[in-house]
Order: C-alpha cells, then sequence, then structure tokens
C-alpha cells in the first residue's frame, strides 16, 4: 500500500496434551527454536545480548528477515517488514508454518499443539498479536492528534476480533486523572465484572488505558514507546497492542489495510471529526461484550451512534480521499465497506471473513447439537480449537475444507514466504545477510554460539542495522529501500 | 514521502523467486448481497459437512490443560 511499511508480531500458545505432562510449555518452546535454527537451519541466531530479556541464542533473524524468538515463555514469531498487504498475510501465514512443521518434524504432533490466540481462559493469562505500521515523523503524534485513532481502534473489533468465550477478571491497572495516579477500579461503579458467554475480542478485557507506554501491564489503546526501528527524523513506527491474532487471510488483511487508510487519512487532515470517544477504555470492553451486537458508543459531545456508522464514517472520508490510489487500497476500500453492510444483518454471513463470527457460528452450532451450556468446559476448548496451528485439527482449517472461508494468498506462497524476503523493502537486503552467513558457514555445526561469540560476535544483526566482523556496521534506516546490492558488495570477502 | 507515490505495490509481479502469488491475489468482492465473502451458509449447518465431527473430537480438557504465562 502507498506509504506504508506493515509487520506483525505473534506470540503462540503452547497446549501439551498431557493430564500430568512430564516437560512444560516453555520446554517445547526452547526445543522447538533450536530445531528451526539448529536443524532446519531456517535462520542464524543472535550471538549478542539484545536486552535484558534476549539473551545471545534466545532466537535469530531468519532468511525471510522475519524472526523467531522466545518471549515471556511464549515462542513469537515477528514477520519481515511488509510493504503490500498480500505479503502482510503470507509472511504471518509462514510463521504459522514454520513452527507447525517444526512440531512435525519432531514428532510432536500428537504431543502438542501450538494455538494462535491471546489469551488463557482459566488463568486470564494474555499474550499478544502486536501491529506495526510504519508513518512518517510528521505524523499527529499527540493526544489531539491520536482522538480520531482511538475511536477507529475501539470500533474496528467488530471486523477484527477473534471472539472468545467468557471474559476476563477484572484488571488491575493505575491511571492518571490529572495529578493523581488512581486505581481504574476506583473510577467505576461498584458493579462487578459480569461473566459473558461470548464476546467479540480477546484482548479487549486486558487494555487498560488509553495511551501508555508499557507492553506488559497497562496495555493501551495505543502504545506510545517511540522506538521507530529506521532514521527517527523520518519515520515513527505506530506499535499497536490491542488486536486479536486473526486466524482469517481476510480478517488479517482489513485489519492492515484498513489500519494503513485511517493512518493516511490522519496524516493527511481528512479523519472525520466529532466522533471522540466519551470512555475509550470502557468503550472498548462494552462493544466486545455486548450479547445484542448493537455496538453502541457515547461521543464526547454526548451522542450516541452506533460502531458501525462510526466505522462507516471513516470508509467515508477514505472513499473520498484514498480511493483509486492503488489496486490495494480500492481492494480494501470494497471489502471494508462489504463487512459493514453485513455486520448489518445476520452474522452468519461473515463466516470465513471474521473471526468471532466464524467461532460463533461453530459454536452455537456445537451447542445445539450436543444441547449443553456455554459454561461447559467443552466451549472453551473448542474456542482454543478454532486456533489451532495443525491443520488436520483447527476449526478454521475445518472452516478451509468446506469451502467457507476465501483465501487471499496459495499454500504454495507461504512456503515461499516462509525461505524468502519480500523483496521490497529492507527485508530484502536483510534476507540475504543471513543467507550469507548461512552459506558461509561461520556458525558452529550445531548453530549455537560459541563462548567466545558471546564476547566477541562475528555478527550482530539487529531491525536497522548489522555489522560483521571486520567490517563497518551497515545502517538500514530506510525500511523502503532493500539495500541488496549495497549488501552484496559489503558481504564481498566475508 | 511523495516519492513513494506509484511504487509496485503487487510485489508477486517482481518477485523472481516468489513466482508462486495466487493468479488473483485479491480477489474481486464478488456480488454485492454476498459482500465479497464466501457462500452464505444462512439455513446449513456444520452437521452437514465434517466440521461437526471434528468438534467432537476436541478434547474437552484441553481448556484445562492450556497452562499458559502472561506475554506482552
Amino acid at each position: 500500500m502507498l506509504n506504508r511499511i506493515f509487520g506483525l508480531e505473534t506470540e503462540y500458545g503452547l497446549l501439551v496434551h498431557q493430564d500430568r505432562p512430564e516437560r512444560s510449555p516453555t520446554w517445547f518452546a526452547h526445543k522447538l527454536r533450536d530445531h528451526i535454527f539448529n536443524v532446519q537451519r531456517r535462520g542464524v541466531l543472535d550471538l549478542h545480548h539484545r536486552g535484558h530479556d534476549e539473551p545471545p541464542g534466545n532466537g535469530g533473524f531468519l532468511t525471510n528477515a522475519g524472526r523467531i524468538y522466545l518471549d515471556m515463555g511464549h515462542v513469537e514469531y515477528a514477520s519481515p517488514e511488509c510493504h503490500s498487504l498480500m505479503d502482510a498475510v503470507a509472511t504471518d501465514r509462514a510463521g504459522d508454518r514454520m513452527l507447525q512443521q517444526a512440531i512435525d518434524d519432531l514428532g510432536w504432533t500428537d504431543q502438542i499443539s501450538l494455538i494462535k490466540n491471546n489469551i488463557d481462559h482459566e488463568t486470564d493469562a494474555t499474550f499478544g498479536s502486536h501491529e506495526n505500521y510504519l508513518v512518517t515523523r510528521r505524523f499527529p503524534f499527540s493526544r489531539r492528534g491520536l482522538a480520531p485513532l482511538v475511536t477507529f481502534l475501539v470500533t474496528r473489533q467488530i471486523f477484527t476480533g477473534s471472539g472468545r468465550i467468557g471474559s476476563a477478571s477484572p484488571q488491575d491497572a493505575w491511571v492518571q486523572i490529572d495529578r493523581l495516579i488512581v486505581p481504574r477500579a476506583a473510577l467505576r461503579d461498584g458493579t462487578s465484572a459480569v461473566q459473558v458467554p461470548f464476546q467479540i475480542s480477546q484482548r479487549a478485557d486486558h487494555i487498560m488505558n488509553d495511551f501508555f507506554e508499557w507492553v506488559q501491564q497497562n496495555r493501551a489503546i495505543v502504545n506510545t514507546r517511540d522506538e521507530p526501528l529506521a532514521d527517527p527524523d523520518q519515520y515513527r513506527r505506530i506499535h499497536l497492542l490491542l488486536g486479536d491474532s486473526n486466524m482469517a487471510e481476510y480478517a488479517t488483511a482489513l485489519k492492515l489495510g484498513t489500519m494503513g487508510i485511517v493512518l493516511q487519512l490522519i496524516e493527511e487532515g481528512h479523519a472525520p471529526c466529532g466522533l471522540n470517544i466519551q470512555e475509550p477504555v470502557e468503550t472498548l470492553q462494552e462493544i466486545s461484550q455486548d450479547q445484542k451486537r448493537q455496538w453502541l458508543v457515547r461521543l464526547e459531545s454526548g451522542e450516541t451512534i452506533s460502531a458501525i456508522d462510526i466505522q462507516e464514517q471513516f470508509l467515508a472520508a477514505a472513499h473520498a480521499h484514498c480511493h483509486g490510489q492503488d489496486e490495494e487500497t480500492d481492494w480494501v476500500l470494497a471489502q471494508w465497506e462489504a463487512v459493514l453492510r453485513d455486520l448489518r444483518g445476520e452474522y452468519a454471513a461473515l463466516v470465513g471473513r471474521v473471526d468471532w463470527a466464524s467461532k460463533l457460528w461453530l459454536l452455537e452450532s456445537y451447542r445445539e447439537a450436543e444441547q449443553i451450556r456455554w459454561d461447559d468446559p467443552m466451549m472453551k476448548s473448542l474456542d482454543l480449537e478454532y486456533h489451532n496451528l495443525n491443520r488436520d485439527k483447527s476449526l478454521y482449517d475445518g472452516l478451509v475444507e468446506e469451502g467457507r472461508v476465501p483465501r487471499l494468498t496459495t499454500d504454495k506462497a507461504i512456503d515461499l514466504a516462509a525461505d524468502h524476503a519480500p523483496k521490497n523493502t529492507r527485508a530484502f537486503g536483510r534476507g540475504e545477510l543471513v543467507k550469507h552467513l548461512l552459506a558461509a558457514g561461520c556458525l558452529s555445526e550445531s548453530n549455537e554460539p560459541k563462548a567466545d561469540e558471546r564476547l566477541f560476535p562475528s555478527y550482530v544483526i539487529n531491525w536497522s542495522i548489522f555489522q560483521v566482523r571486520g567490517k563497518m556496521p551497515f545502517s538500514m534506516s530506510d525500511p523502503f529501500k532493500t539495500y541488496v546490492q549495497e549488501i552484496r558488495s559489503h558481504l564481498i570477502g566475508c | 514521502m511523495e516519492r513513494k507515490k506509484g511504487f509496485a505495490i503487487m510485489s508477486y509481479n517482481t518477485m523472481p523467486e516468489r513466482r508462486e502469488g495466487p493468479v488473483d491475489p485479491m480477489p474481486n468482492p464478488g456480488s454485492t448481497e454476498e459482500g465479497g465473502g464466501p457462500r452464505r451458509p444462512e439455513g446449513d449447518s456444520p452437521e452437514k459437512g465434517n466440521l461437526l465431527k471434528r468438534m467432537k473430537k476436541v478434547d474437552p480438557k484441553q481448556a484445562e490443560r492450556y497452562r499458559q504465562r502472561t506475554g506482552e
């Protein structure tokens, strides 16, 4: 899409299919990572400390220029930088494919499953699907400038949510009111959280603030950490952690595409006005839990309006200002319109395109067939199975097999995206670097960093810069450039 | 960032090592009534396919076994 770079980071849950497993999910996660780097040789492990929680060997870059690593005990995959939605979808699915292949290679297909969801129903643990969007440094990153983005994000869950059984317990959070920092619970009216049978978003219950910079507590609608991973004079990276992991390719493309367009509207001063939400965080949760799916929103103006109406105002602005600028933008506009129209009718029309609708349709069908209640433990297990990466088990893939899901990419394209980087961003250059290091055999047989490598690593790779021993650091500060010829020249003699 | 205008967005067309893009990578929405999605499931249910069979195979205890740590 025009002027945009996309990236997705996915933390996977790991299910061990045993009553009293001898090994923890984290143990399996370590073994999967080791297999991907040491046996399958899909990339090169980091030899340096990337941070306090990322020691050498914790993860590494892949030949497709993305990353696999461990984060808080979870296997995490970060896609390479993508300029097109199709690449974003293919590279996202490539991460799923790589990890499931590692499970199958290790003979663990029946022993464990990776679950691409965002919650543990039993413990209220949550883990993320993070979105990254490159914008110019001129983007109005202030409360006022971001207000339209907050409104868009609170209401987009009606087509981006993945749905879940039940709700999370009230979360502890502190919020700033003028000069006071108070518990969010102090702002509530004393009513306790109500368990709902089903809600449309997995992450809504876990978002506590409108703006905040942390990613593990007090998660915010807009994360304010300023870490562009590019030239900071030119670019800013909008980092979101409120979204759900999507199984449907269509939902993934629509989530990224609509956001890309709304960012453009804000950058160019064309976002719709007068739609500031009175209580964004509460509204996020109310929309998600609304069993009647009326999705009503109270604005600062005092007006009450539906989330669909709000989305349609963003769509109208997008049509007026962005239509015709490129093929992908027009696809997004057409699909955005179609989804909003269908959301006004029976949700079953959205099966295959919108994850919460697919899941709800499956769960309702099962519940009626088996005559069980919403709070039956089986419903939570079915909820998880929707997100299973194992295509023989996944309920999402069951829908695919039944021909109920529109595909935007192909299995072959996904396999290629697992091995090769997109060729129109700096990911191309990084992918060449990783392939060069693998081919040069600069690693030990096991691909494990040796002791002296930890002190004097033969290479250091980060998103926007790398250095190979004996050479000057190589900066890749413009994500729109491939740097591929320069990198090939730079690596001669290495 | 005006210089980026006109950038070849459909990268499958320019990626020699990744020629296996879909024939029509961005399918058209289809008929207006259908809204561009798959066929409507109105009136049918998973019983007619293999979906119910797949759901019946799910371990009812797996949600209890799924003990995850909070991430980011």
